[in-house]
């Protein structure tokens, strides 16, 4: 939430200092998981569906989330609302 | 056909979507002008709801004084023809 007031600046991969796009495992599991639901049309493939039920995350859930954290509660939600998963 | 020419001064919508939208809200009533027709693509707001709604696609310029009241820098936003009034 950098660049919101009382949040700090907003944090770019430059700001990390490793160059890694991922920084645990399960962070590049959780990407390939959500490409490979997009792939198969499981969900949509031009991103908009994953941004539109990473925006419905509770606020104060979302706020204590990480990037790729986000990425997996979305992901849930919208398996649960097509009948994929039981509710998350 | 693109509704908006280059060098067209446009507003932003006010209007506060329910769902995703790819219109920042601190462009929201904001006056900027048409750079360029980027291309057409579907809008964000329905493709989430599975719905294909092919529109042009702009770049805007936006003077930083414009949003938010002072700064000499202006900020490029690629907005869909859905999110622009024209300023009579």
């Amino acid at each position: 939430m950098g660049g919101q007031t009382g949040f700090g600046p907003v944090l770019t991969d430059d700001d990390d200092d490793d160059g890694q796009f991922f920084h645990a495992d399960w962070e590049a599991r959780v990407y390939a998981l959500v490409r490979v639901l997009q792939r198969h049309k499981v969900i949509n493939q031009q991103f908009d569906e994953l941004r539109d039920a990473i925006e419905r995350i509770p606020p104060a859930e979302y706020l204590a989330m990480s990037y790729y954290e986000r990425w997996l509660r979305a992901a849930e939600m919208l398996l649960a609302e097509k009948g994929l998963l039981p509710d998350a | 056909m693109p509704r908006f020419a280059p060098g067209t001064r446009v507003r932003a919508r006010a209007a506060d979507p329910d769902g995703h939208t790819r219109l920042p809200r601190y462009a929201r009533g904001h006056i900027g002008e048409v750079v360029e027709v980027l291309a057409t693509w579907s809008l964000p707001d329905a493709t989430v709801h599975g719905v294909t709604q092919p529109e042009p696609v702009y770049t805007v310029r936006f003077s930083a004084a414009e949003l938010w009241g002072s700064g000499s820098h202006a900020v490029l936003l690629d907005l869909w023809e859905s999110y622009l009034e024209e300023v009579s």
